[in-house]
């Protein structure tokens, strides 16, 4: 893949107002296919506030989207999904009594007939999340029968992409600080989790706080500040330094001059 | 693949079964007694034909309640509602003459019409489900006195009668099959369908189910719209059991239900819950409770009984959860915290007051007599 790559996803000029509060202010972002985007910036800077437009929870204030050239405008999460970005929230998106399949397929349950009466075809739903989760994700869990909340934090993080990448044609995945809560050796595994994503050829954008875990997962490191898009960077031509220097404002004009 | 999914251990395979295993256990612990105190009474056919019309009795509003419990809810109003719906059946036999299987019907639905106003107050008016189900509870109570007062409706079609009573020769009696059949519905429902995965995904993340597209509160309504159904039910199999029907039927249907649902492992936390637990459940309090009569003690200790069987099946389930993830505690450690000594000093303040009532009372003078 080189630069000239189209993106499959652009926002433009993007601005968020939250009442008074100006949360983005005229921001640009660009996801490519094949690629992980990192997205880094302090507390505050605006980054889930970003990716909430680009996943159709917020509407933006100002600005557009596109995708694969054409106007992207998105009422709603649900609507997201069905234009193919979708997002994995570690917390919230998965029922812990349920099992891995049934939360796979939750809202989307595939079913068999009698005599006309639709009923949940258990069997098919497990032996397809048990495919999905080894062909697409490389994981193979200990047995599908478990409730999902005896799994590890790597391996529900698996459940819940294999969730995502199921739905007919995703082309973007979004996952908010996905390491923040694992170990190293979890974090390992959602990094190897993200690697398969990419290389399916899907557009990774990931909010990180560890700057180690997105020199070692991310193609390019868009960094914000204060609502603002201070840069964007390869990571293979960057350095931690650098990229912590944009996050604090030593190296932007702006801040050396204030 | 089918080796990875053997390979989990002993413990965890147990787990699942963790629900069957304490009513069991609680089972066979009645008959030891029972064995020992009354063998002679207790281990009659006719006194297994009696408990297990009892059961029979509460099966359709376990399998229900379970998947109330399931979504994080409760139903305190099945009694009344079991109870309006007998009335309307007696009436409809009675006074309007309509065909028993017509009356019976329209128990049922008008149970659910019961149990959709209840799923209504609950997710419109976003009242909680204890306080909305108990106002209910009132309220289907207070339409029982004021269509019958205090008259003892009586005397059903013989098919009402069968419905509560009937035996079937050489098989298990009417009752008994409706009860089971219910159930055996219940585990269909729970498993295979729309509803019960989605009652399961509601009770346990109801964020994530909502972000999945699960229709939570319609799924709630849905649930108690079966609970209304089934105390319908079991309202006309109250009515045929006793071949009779008044005002103030049934009033501790709900707590015994909820007892029997939650000792056969169905978490009031909701998100879990098995239909066999319940069956489990539901015989279990049967026995208990025919234990107590031939035991001869007093009918109001039933009350105590089913109270203390919730708390210690709760106690018991939490204990369990919290020891997988906090380890054994240590009993008398626990003792030496300042918290827990503050608590006993509390305790022993309320009852040294208790006393000190009571003694005063034994020695202040006698009132004169008038
Ligand atoms: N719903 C909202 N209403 C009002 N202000 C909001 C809202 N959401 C975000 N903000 C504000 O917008 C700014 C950016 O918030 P955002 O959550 O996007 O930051 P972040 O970069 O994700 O921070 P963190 O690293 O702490 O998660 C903050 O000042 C925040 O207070
Ligand atoms: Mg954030």
């Amino acid at each position: 893949m080189t630069e000239t790559d189209a993106p499959v996803v652009s926002m433009r000029g993007i601005t968020k107002r939250f009442g008074g509060v100006t949360a983005l202010e005229d921001v640009d972002l660009d996801v490519y296919p094949g690629k992980v985007l990192a997205i880094v910036g302090d507390n505050g800077a605006g980054k889930s506030t970003l990716i909430k437009i680009l996943t159709g929870v917020y509407q933006p204030t100002a600005g557009e989207m596109m995708m694969d050239g054409k106007a992207l405008v998105m009422a709603s999460h649900a609507d997201s999904i069905a234009k193919g970005i979708d997002a994995v929230y570690q917390t919230l998106a998965l029922a812990d009594h349920l099992t891995p399949a049934a939360n796979m397929f939750l809202g989307s349950e595939l079913t068999k007939s009698f005599l006309g009466y639709r009923y949940l075809d258990n069997a098919r739903m497990k032996a397809e999340a048990e495919r999905v989760l080894k062909e697409r994700l490389g994981v193979v869990l200990r047995s599908m029968d478990v409730p999902t909340d005896s799994l590890s934090g790597g391996q529900r993080q698996a459940v819940a992409i294999a969730r995502a990448v199921y739905s007919t044609d995703l082309k973007v995945l979004v996952m908010d600080e996905p390491t923040a809560a694992l170990g190293p050796q979890e974090t390992a595994r959602t990094l190897k989790l993200i690697e398969a994503v990419r290389d399916q050829g899907l557009g990774v954008v990931v909010i990180s706080h560890s700057l180690d875990d997105v020199f070692r997962m991310s193609d390019h490191v868009q960094v914000m500040r204060r609502g603002r898009r201070v840069g964007v960077v390869k990571t293979s031509e960057s350095t931690t330094q650098e990229v912590l220097g944009m996050i604090v404002g030593a190296s932007d004009q702006g801040g050396a001059a204030a | 693949m089918t080796s990875q999914s053997q390979s989990l251990t002993l413990r965890e395979r147990a787990e699942s079964y963790m629900s069957l295993i304490g009513p069991l256990a609680m089972i066979f612990a009645i008959i030891a007694v029972m064995a020992v105190v009354e063998p002679a009474r207790y281990f009659r056919l006719s006194n297994f034909d009696i408990i297990l019309k009892e059961a029979a009795l509460y099966m359709p509003m376990a399998m229900a309640m379970t998947l109330v419990i399931v979504t994080r809810g409760i139903d305190l109003s099945i009694g009344s509602v079991a109870a309006l719906t007998s009335i309307v059946m007696a009436y409809m036999v009675k006074s309007w003459g309509y065909p028993w299987w017509l009356a019976v019907s329209a128990a049922i639905s008008f149970g659910a019409l019961c149990g959709f106003i209840n799923g209504m107050v609950i997710t419109r008016l976003k009242v909680p489900d204890l306080i909305g189900t108990l106002a209910m509870d009132l309220v289907y109570r207070g339409l029982c006195l004021i269509a019958v007062k205090g008259i003892v409706l009586s005397r059903f079609p013989e098919e009402i009668v069968a419905i509560g009573r009937g035996d079937i020769p050489g098989f298990l009696p009417l009752p008994v099959v409706i009860g089971l059949v219910t159930l055996v519905a219940g585990y269909f429902i729970y498993t295979r369908t729309y509803l019960g995965r989605y009652a399961q995904a509601v009770g346990s993340n109801p964020e994530a189910a909502e972000l999945a597209g699960v229709p939570v509160d319609s799924t709630r309504v849905r649930v108690y719209v079966l609970m209304g159904a089934m105390a319908g039910l079991a309202g006309v199999m109250l009515a045929g059991k006793l071949n009779a029907v008044q005002a103030t039927s049934a009033p501790f249907f709900n707590l015994h239900v909820i007892a029997a649902v939650v000792v056969g492992g169905t978490s009031l936390f909701g998100g879990r819950g098995s239909m066999l637990g319940s069956l489990c459940g539901v015989l279990l309090l049967a026995m208990m409770i025919n234990a107590l009569v031939t035991l001869r003690i007093e009918f109001f200790w039933q009350s105590v009984a089913s109270g203390v069987v919730i708390i210690m099946s709760v106690a018991f389930y939490t204990w369990l959860q919290r020891k997988d993830r906090d380890g054994e505690s240590n009993w008398l450690g626990a003792l030496g915290k300042p918290e827990n000594i503050r608590m006993l000093r509390l305790f022993g303040v309320i009852v040294a007051v208790l006393i000190a009532i009571f003694g005063l009372g034994a020695v202040l003078p006698e009132p004169a007599a008038t």
